[in-house]
């Protein structure tokens, strides 16, 4: 299996980007500077005292600080076992909001 | 608060007074007076759907790092919580609201010098006149 024509991932047609199984430690420190940010949106628009629905919506979130490292750096997947996967195979993860676990998971 | 001991009566008013005129020291503004969200596009919202990206020219957002003033309204706040995660918003008064052109000049790095004079006049423009 040495040598210039030996089979790899690349020269048989596949996948030169592997993700990884799990965050490093850089990437859940910035995942969990973007969920701070979130919330100082969060938090200003509270301070703005303008009520609407969307608003008390957005405060039922659970805040960065509340949340349990297992919601911040997976999400719920019905198809692994352990019901878990890594948030960042979720797409757009960096843009969009999850935060929550369906009930009972 | 030796003035306060010593004469009770007039010093308490004048405490009071000095209460309500000297404005509290360290914030820069009451935050009662903010009448206006100060918005800034950080993040795109490329392949996040037509609605956010509607949402956003809604705003008045068309790339990012600008930055638009809102007031402070309902259908504004439900705007900028839809699109929580790619802006960042703070609330601002009145006199803090600049337009884009007023930004741009706040914006300008100064040129270093100033023109105090010249003795072609300002740049020649006599020379030129009949």
């Amino acid at each position: 299996m040495l040598g210039a024509f030996r089979a790899s991932h690349v020269n048989q047609g596949g996948l030169l980007w592997k993700t990884p199984w799990k965050l490093s430690t850089t990437r859940k420190a910035n995942a969990r500077a973007r969920l701070k940010k979130v919330d100082a949106v969060i938090e200003a628009v509270r301070a703005s005292g303008v009520q609407c629905g969307s608003l008390e919506r957005a405060l039922e979130l659970p805040k960065e600080h509340e949340m349990p490292a297992k919601d911040k750096y997976t999400v719920f997947t019905p198809h692994t076992v352990g019901y878990r996967k890594g948030i960042h195979k979720v797409p757009k993860w960096t843009r969009i909001t999850q935060r929550t676990n369906p009930k009972g998971f | 608060m030796t003035a306060c001991l010593c004469r009770p009566a007039l010093s308490l008013r004048l405490t009071n007074l000095r209460l309500i005129s000297t404005p509290p020291s360290g914030v820069e503004h009451d935050p009662a007076d903010n009448t206006h969200y100060k918005i800034t596009l950080r993040r795109s919202a490329i392949s996040l759907g037509d609605q956010k990206k509607g949402t956003l020219a809604a705003l008045g957002l068309h790339r990012r790092n600008q930055t638009v003033f809102h007031l402070h309204t309902p259908d504004i706040a439900g705007k900028i919580i839809a699109l929580k995660e790619l802006l960042e918003v703070q609330n601002v008064p009145a006199r803090d609201v600049r337009t884009k052109r007023e930004q741009r000049v706040e914006r300008r790095a100064p040129k270093g010098y100033e023109i105090v004079g010249s003795r072609m006049g300002y740049g020649g423009f006599e020379l030129l006149s009949p």
